[in-house]
């Protein structure tokens, strides 16, 4: 139904200044997801530590649930944006966890799609706050990513404190995560392209579109990555399933 | 002839054992009581740590040859205390009577049926200290065999006689008294009853005693605590901690056996209640002994990695510390060793599942010492258990999406041996095997044609047809999972081999948890490319019938779930589709029966409520030309007026209310 926006950093390596790179993060050793159906009411939490809860549980961002749209590259040089596909491969809300696949269409130097696995750190102040601690992200640069999107606004006052550990995000309309992709599944780490940045990201619980921010020290700044919910042709949305043993 | 000659002086010599064996036998029956006293003596040495001789002499009838010699030597005794060559008879029926029983369960078996028990039992009330010390020695053997008779705690005085056994100044008949409550004490109230008649003081005094006895009752104690949160909140909350200090203590033990009897202990009493033993250290300390126990090459080694499993299964916080301190490094150096005995195989593999069960660091470490060659190895092992325990391993190393999603597990190396596995003659590895294909048919790739090309579909689907219910769920969950977002011709020939006509039987199958996972998969399938819909339409429409009928009967929230998911995908569908769904969402209305729809959307449940706003999202959106016909239609049976009570109209955060 709609494109998605598929969010890829250009860097020209200072020994290979040619090769195009991608830029993704790495991620952290979490559980994995053994049920994947929602998860049923949201547990409140009252007193000074609100927000030790779980994010909404959002039918558009389960397992199956598949996005597309664009990933603006655009550098002062030039105008450019690659299409991107993106498909849930994973979510455990329990621990934060989010997982899934980056297809990038029409990649300069690729000869066919470029398709990477990301796993993502989704912010629930229980298991992650707004403040990334890694990945050469300083709280400065978490908060000057974070602002970009207009629903962390309201946020920001607390999130400054303390990175939003005091937030209960249980019932927000939105549910930002970080995404950092892992490996290349479909070519070889000597495709040309890098995985070394993350995204900030920010879904929207209310229609599904997802609006991220690339980060990486050495690639320009804020590319932008917007996808929305595909349906793959059908009228309607269909959801399929899987469940670990 | 060498041969000939090697076979005469082989048959002399069994025949020579033979007559020995008999001529021991027919002492025994003297009515000489000195002749049969040295008889007695004589078996007593020759089956001594000796099975095969046990039980040469079980078959010729030495087990009622011996219970009627004590039999007629108690009959005999009379309590006076210079008696002493028939106290001295009794006392060697008694020791020959416990060598049989020791560690050998065919023993315990001859000895409890030549009627020896209540005769033994009479002996711990004689004057004589030989013949009460050589009755519990050997009534302490039969107790520590699951054969031996349940001593009824509930009984009157049976309380007070094993205090008197547990006060014994008798290691041997405190010892015997702490075997009996490992053997016998079951329910929680045998546990309570215990408690409050102070038998845990006792064993706690008895752990200062020899080795042994300090072994025995640990073991009690872990058997009083066994999932008794009352027992052991009073028992920690005792005497300000010393008791539970005392055994902390002896998790440091210089003997291997004291140090895996008391982290037992331990393990029993944080299973119980985990808000117990929460400091570091102690939790540091426990879980290094018992991997170190691991180690042991007896039979506490074969133990340890049981005790292990216990200490960590299901708890993320000892998986990670256990992590932390190279267990899995240290297991797998374990699994490494030649010849291992098929127990310790298949506990080191438990401990392993259960270290790979909920952490990826677990599981990328476990992939990384490539360890997985070895377990794969270990799906052909002659032992069940262990072909078992290697399929549990390969389970929780496999729930890894980031493994999975790298294809890591779907390659003919991993998939050909599992499969052969489906055709296991033990039911217990056919559902192991069943719960690793499960995990590794979720390929996120298009590497499925490996897995079908090796005959897996076909296993699956006759599995599906099984009389037994747990492996008709286990090869349902298997397809469910294969058909996740597979390509099309994957789906094709799954639904090809299960025929509409049995997936709609299966929809109806008696047991819930099937019908569950057979609804599961028809949503698979009916998700992806478009015209994948229509195999809910084949042969007059049995499957789409069969989930509405489920529908309308549904008792378990999850067979709700699935089926309105059913729905709601085959709803995305064209216009004849969707009008499909619509006569099984409205064929109750008709007759005045309320639609299940308009109870799934009052649900408590938020993922049964979100299941059926999808469908009627997808039936009501104005993509599909008969949506405001449909709209109507629905408000008629009420449906849209449960809808907009709910709050539930929007179509995307339809999960949150």
């Amino acid at each position: 139904m709609t494109l998605w926006a598929y969010y890829w950093a250009i860097l020209y390596r200072a020994m290979e200044p040619k090769t195009v790179q991608v830029r993704r993060i790495k991620s952290v050793d979490q559980e994995m997801p053994v049920r994947v159906v929602e998860s049923s009411a949201h547990s409140q939490v009252s007193g000074a530590n609100s927000g030790q809860t779980s994010p909404p549980a959002c039918t558009l961002l389960s397992v199956g649930q598949a996005f597309s749209g664009t990933q603006n590259v655009s550098n002062l040089q030039k105008e450019e944006a690659w299409r991107v596909n993106v498909r849930i491969q994973g979510c455990d809300l329990e621990h934060g966890y989010l997982c899934g696949t980056m297809e990038a269409l029409n990649v300069p130097m690729a000869d066919t799609p470029v398709v990477t696995f990301w796993e993502g750190e989704i912010v629930d102040t229980k298991n992650y706050t707004f403040y990334t601690g890694k990945w050469e992200a300083t709280p400065e640069d978490d908060i000057r990513h974070w602002t970009k999107f207009p629903s962390f606004q309201s946020l920001l006052t607390r999130v400054e404190i303390d990175g939003g550990k005091s937030l209960d995000l249980s019932n927000y309309p939105y549910i930002f995560m970080r995404w950092k992709e892992q490996y290349f599944v479909n070519v070889g780490t000597d495709c040309g392209l890098t995985i070394a940045g993350f995204y900030y990201v920010c879904f929207s619980c209310s229609d599904g579109s997802i609006n991220g921010f690339y980060y990486d020290p050495n690639s320009s700044p804020f590319q932008k990555l917007e996808l929305k919910t595909t349906n793959e042709g059908r009228s309607g949305f269909s959801f399929s399933s899987y469940e670990l043993q | 002839m060498p041969t000939a000659s090697s076979t005469t002086a082989t048959a002399a010599g069994t025949n020579t054992s033979v007559t020995a064996t008999s001529g021991i036998l027919q002492r025994l029956s003297s009515t000489d009581q000195d002749v049969k006293f040295k008889a007695l003596r004589e078996l007593k040495n020759q089956i001594i740590g000796n099975r095969t001789k046990k039980l040469s002499f079980l078959k010729l009838g030495a087990g009622p040859a011996v219970a009627a010699i004590l039999a007629e030597a108690v009959m005999a005794d009379d309590g006076d205390r210079n008696d002493s060559f028939n106290k001295n008879v009794i006392v060697q029926a008694a020791a020959v009577l416990g060598s049989f029983a020791c560690g050998f369960d065919v023993g315990v078996q001859a000895v409890l049926d030549a009627g020896v028990f209540p005769n033994l039992l009479r002996l711990l009330s004689n004057l004589n200290e030989k013949v009460v010390d050589a009755g519990a020695r050997s009534l302490k053997m039969i107790y520590q065999s699951k054969l031996a008779p349940k001593y009824d705690f509930l009984k009157e005085k049976n309380v007070e006689f094993l205090l008197s056994l547990l006060n014994s100044e008798n290691e041997n008949v405190s010892g015997l008294g702490s075997s009996i409550i490992t053997h016998s004490c079951k329910t929680s109230v045998e546990q309570k009853l215990l408690f409050d008649a102070g038998v845990l003081k006792k064993l706690i005094i008895l752990l200062e005693g020899s080795p042994s006895l300090r072994d025995s009752s640990l073991e009690s104690l872990a058997t009083i605590f066994k999932n008794n949160l009352e027992v052991v909140s009073k028992f920690v909350g005792s005497e300000s901690g010393r008791a539970l200090s005392s055994i902390i203590e002896l998790v440091k033990d210089r003997f291997a056996r004291t140090r895996l009897l008391a982290s037992w202990c331990l393990i029993v009493i944080r299973n119980t209640s985990p808000c117990y033993l929460q400091d570091i250290a102690v939790k540091t300390k426990l879980t290094n002994t018992v991997l170190e126990l691991v180690g042991d090459p007896g039979q506490v080694g074969d133990e340890a990695s049981f005790a292990f499993s216990s200490l960590i299964a299901e708890k993320e916080d000892m998986q990670k510390l256990a992590f932390e301190i190279n267990a899995i490094d240290k297991l797998y150096s374990h699994l490494q060793k030649d010849s291992l005995h098929p127990r310790r195989f298949e506990g080191i593999l438990l401990a392993l599942a259960d270290m790979c069960s909920k952490l990826e660091c677990c599981r990328s470490r476990f992939l990384s010492l490539q360890a997985l060659d070895s377990v794969i190895v270990a799906l052909a092992h002659d032992s069940a258990d262990v072909r078992t325990a290697a399929c549990i391993c390969l389970r929780s190393v496999s729930r890894s999406i980031k493994n999975l999603s790298a294809g890591c597990f779907m390659k003919e190396t991993v998939v050909f041996p599992l499969v052969r596995l489906l055709d296991d003659p033990s039911t217990s590895v056919q559902v192991a095997a069943l719960g690793v294909i499960s995990n590794i048919v979720v390929d996120f790739t298009t590497r499925r044609s490996s897995f079908i090309r090796c005959g897996g579909v076909k296993q699956l689907v006759q599995l599906s047809k099984s009389m037994d219910a747990t492996i008709r769920l286990n090869a349902l969950w298997a397809l469910r999972n294969l058909t996740f977002q597979a390509e099309n011709k994957c789906k094709e020939r799954v639904f090809m081999e299960l025929t509409a006509s049995l997936l709609a039987s299966l929809i109806c199958d008696p047991e819930a948890f099937v019908q569950e996972q057979a609804l599961a998969l028809v949503r698979n399938l009916v998700d992806g490319c478009i015209n994948s819909v229509e195999c809910v339409f084949a042969e007059d429409g049995i499957i789409l019938d069969a989930v509405g009928r489920q529908l309308q009967s549904a008792l378990k929230v999850e067979i709700g779930i699935q089926g309105m998911y059913v729905l709601s995908n085959v709803a995305t569908g064209k216009e004849f589709h969707k009008e499909a769904v619509m006569k099984q969402l409205l064929r109750y209305a008709e007759t005045g029966t309320q639609s299940y729809i308009v109870k799934f959307l009052q649900s408590n449940d938020s993922r049964l409520r979100t299941a059926a706003v999808w469908a009627i999202v997808n039936l009501t959106s104005s993509l599909g030309a008969g949506a405001s016909g449909r709209v109507v239609k629905l408000r008629d049976a009420g449906v849209l007026r449960v809808r907009t009570a709910v709050g539930q109209f929007s179509a995307f955060d339809v999960g949150s209310t």
